[in-house]
């Protein structure tokens, strides 16, 4: 059943003109990776290079077209999650570098830190010789125009921001029963400076443990920070619920308690996985020995032969 | 889901590490007199949130605890201090990280929780919203005591981490409505992530945890609680606490439930707490220690 890769490129509803590409974007960064897990690759390896493969996808509003913070620029979050050792690594309201997640990495791999920030992360960047990309290069036309429509005084960003995807995530367990996992966000349109969500939080935008399985969760941030969603979806799978349960139920959870909604992906160490969201949406792909899975729209799950390029 | 408790519970902690001899008094009556305030606070009305924060702000203000005053310094002499509070009624918090020169970041926390949307705001942003709220800026030097100093120079040819966990502070409350609310401040490592540092949730427990900000991040530390919500108060901080010795290292936390019930407990060397309830005024430093004496008023 090892080994197994989960990605999902945010919860949104996807302009209908972008479904067939947000969909294909998906599938070819599980397709790209999986044949490396297949090799021995590592869960942590496989979860940073799909994240890549989704930030540089322009179909997702993350890295290029990411969303801008209140004052027009892009901040963003990520973590890495290694469930043997519970290393992790985490940068927030991070700007100017073209892939937070692998800096993230860098945290986890170079120093005894969890987590860098700002200009702190920024610094600690150029120590390890991350190039500094021009903010310039991060912004599109679509995410100015959105950012300045968001400016309004009665404008809801939260909600209009549920139209657009702005995370990206991954969740794998290798051949040797390893787990990990990712997320990567711009955040949230027209935030607060400095805002930061739950991707950067432990527990919250990302957890794993080689003795329960991994999560990679995207929705309302700050919904996901007050219930901590990854670890509440670990929790109940501790307690004996399956991947989809323990999926559902804290997703139900957090809309009863506090209303947000979202979506995640979960693995757990015998290579049972899941993708379940309360939002209408979530573009996702898995990858399981010669299958490949895909959906979109609630309920929807897509199987073929993971050869197969169409 | 109303709890009406007949007395209000506080517990606060000045982090759990290897209190040196010299500091264990005035760390002790520290604890002591800001629990007992947080609780007068509560018994005159006041909400658990108030008095997890004018409990956290004292601790903050008093340079014993490296909390605030007498924070570390990173590797470019200056403060950073992170801060988180949470409401269990509502689930709501707000969280500062890295925010330099603010002489008490749990109140600035609390703006975050109160007037905006977000739960957490760090570094420039932060130091931001500080300015648009009204709070103000202190210079560096205040928050640096001249033994932090000293320190910093003394410890200037080893790698980053100057210090070890020994400046949290942090408080747990429940008020007469059965609210509960927790609060933790730090000058050094990151210990301020939401289910890590600090969890409150009505449905269970508030917690405060303290020690190695890294180890109680990896367990996220205050949510592991959460599994224990069948099991006695002391009982499920030993257990957690044990989870994570057994994972990465030792700490310490507080925590109080809804119905009163409260606990303080570290698997480190010391953790100096002090906990009123019923007019009883509780404290230790060594482990199971609980001392206990009238409350003074």
């Amino acid at each position: 059943m090892l080994p197994v890769l989960v990605v999902h490129g945010g919860v949104g509803i996807i302009p209908k003109e972008r479904v067939q590409l947000s969909c294909a974007g998906v599938q070819a960064a599980v397709r790209g990776v999986y044949s490396k897990l297949q090799g021995q690759g590592s869960a942590m390896d496989a979860v940073v290079e799909a994240v890549t493969l989704l930030w540089n996808d322009p179909h997702f509003s993350a890295g290029l077209g990411s969303v801008l913070n209140a004052m027009g620029e892009v901040e963003m979050d990520a973590i890495v999650m290694d469930g043997r050792y519970l290393a992790s690594g985490a940068v927030s309201a991070v700007r100017k570098v073209a892939n937070p997640v692998q800096l993230a990495r860098l945290v986890m791999d170079k120093t005894s830190h969890l987590c860098l920030t700002g200009e702190g992360a920024s610094q600690f960047a150029r120590s390890m010789g991350v190039p500094e990309v021009p903010e310039e290069s991060l912004i599109t036309e679509y995410a100015r125009m959105r950012w300045k429509k968001n400016l309004a005084a009665d404008a809801n960003p939260v909600e209009c921001q549920m139209g657009k995807m702005g995370t990206v995530g991954a969740v794998a367990v290798d051949a040797e029963g390893n787990i990990a996992c990712a997320t990567s966000t711009g955040g949230l349109l027209n935030k607060m400076e400095g805002r930061v969500g739950d991707t950067a939080c432990i527990g919250c935008g990302g957890y794993a443990d080689n003795r329960v399985g991994a999560v990679s969760p995207t929705g309302e941030g700050e919904a996901i920070m007050k219930v901590t969603l990854a670890r509440l979806i670990l929790f109940h799978m501790e307690q004996g619920r399956s991947v989809e349960a323990a999926a559902d139920e804290a997703l139900a959870y957090m809309k009863d308690r506090v209303g947000g909604l979202g979506g995640v992906v979960v693995v757990d160490p015998q290579g049972e996985w899941s993708v379940r969201f309360s939002s209408l949406q979530m573009a996702w792909a898995a990858a399981q020995q010669q299958t490949l899975h895909y959906g979109l729209y609630t309920g929807e799950h897509f199987t073929k032969n993971i050869d197969n390029p169409y | 889901l109303l709890t009406f408790l007949s007395s209000p519970v506080i517990v606060v902690h000045c982090s759990a590490w290897a209190i040196p001899d010299d500091m264990a008094k005035a760390s002790v009556d520290g604890v002591k007199s800001t629990a007992t305030a947080g609780f007068l606070a509560m018994k005159r009305g006041g909400s658990a949130l108030d008095a997890v924060e004018l409990s956290v702000r004292a601790l903050e203000d008093n340079p014993t605890f490296d909390a605030d005053h007498g924070a570390v310094l990173n590797t470019n002499g200056e403060v950073e201090l992170d801060s988180i509070i949470m409401d269990g009624r509502t689930l709501a918090a707000g969280a500062v990280s890295s925010v330099k020169t603010i002489s008490n970041p749990v109140s600035l926390a609390r703006a975050v929780m109160e007037k905006t949307d977000h739960i957490m705001l760090t570094d420039r942003g932060a130091n931001m919203f500080a300015e648009s709220v009204g709070i103000p800026a202190v210079p560096t030097n205040t928050l640096v005591t001249e033994c932090e100093r000293t320190e910093r120079e003394k410890a200037k040819n080893y790698a980053v981490e100057v210090k070890e966990g020994h400046d949290t502070v942090g408080a747990v409350a429940v008020d007469c409505s059965g609210n509960v609310a927790c609060a933790t401040s730090t000058g050094g490592i990151r210990n301020k992530m939401v289910g890590s540092g600090g969890y409150a949730d009505n449905l269970s427990w508030a917690v405060s945890c303290t020690c190695h900000g890294e180890s109680i991040l990896k367990v996220t530390l205050a949510r592991l609680f959460h599994v224990e919500q069948g099991k006695r108060a002391p009982e499920a901080v030993e257990v957690s606490l044990r989870y994570m010795g057994d994972r990465v290292r030792g700490g310490g936390a507080i925590l109080v439930s809804r119905t009163g019930e409260w606990a303080a407990k570290f698997t480190t060397e010391r953790m100096a707490w002090a906990a009123v309830e019923r007019e009883v005024l509780w404290y230790g430093l060594n482990p199971k220690e609980e001392f206990k004496e009238t409350l003074r008023q």
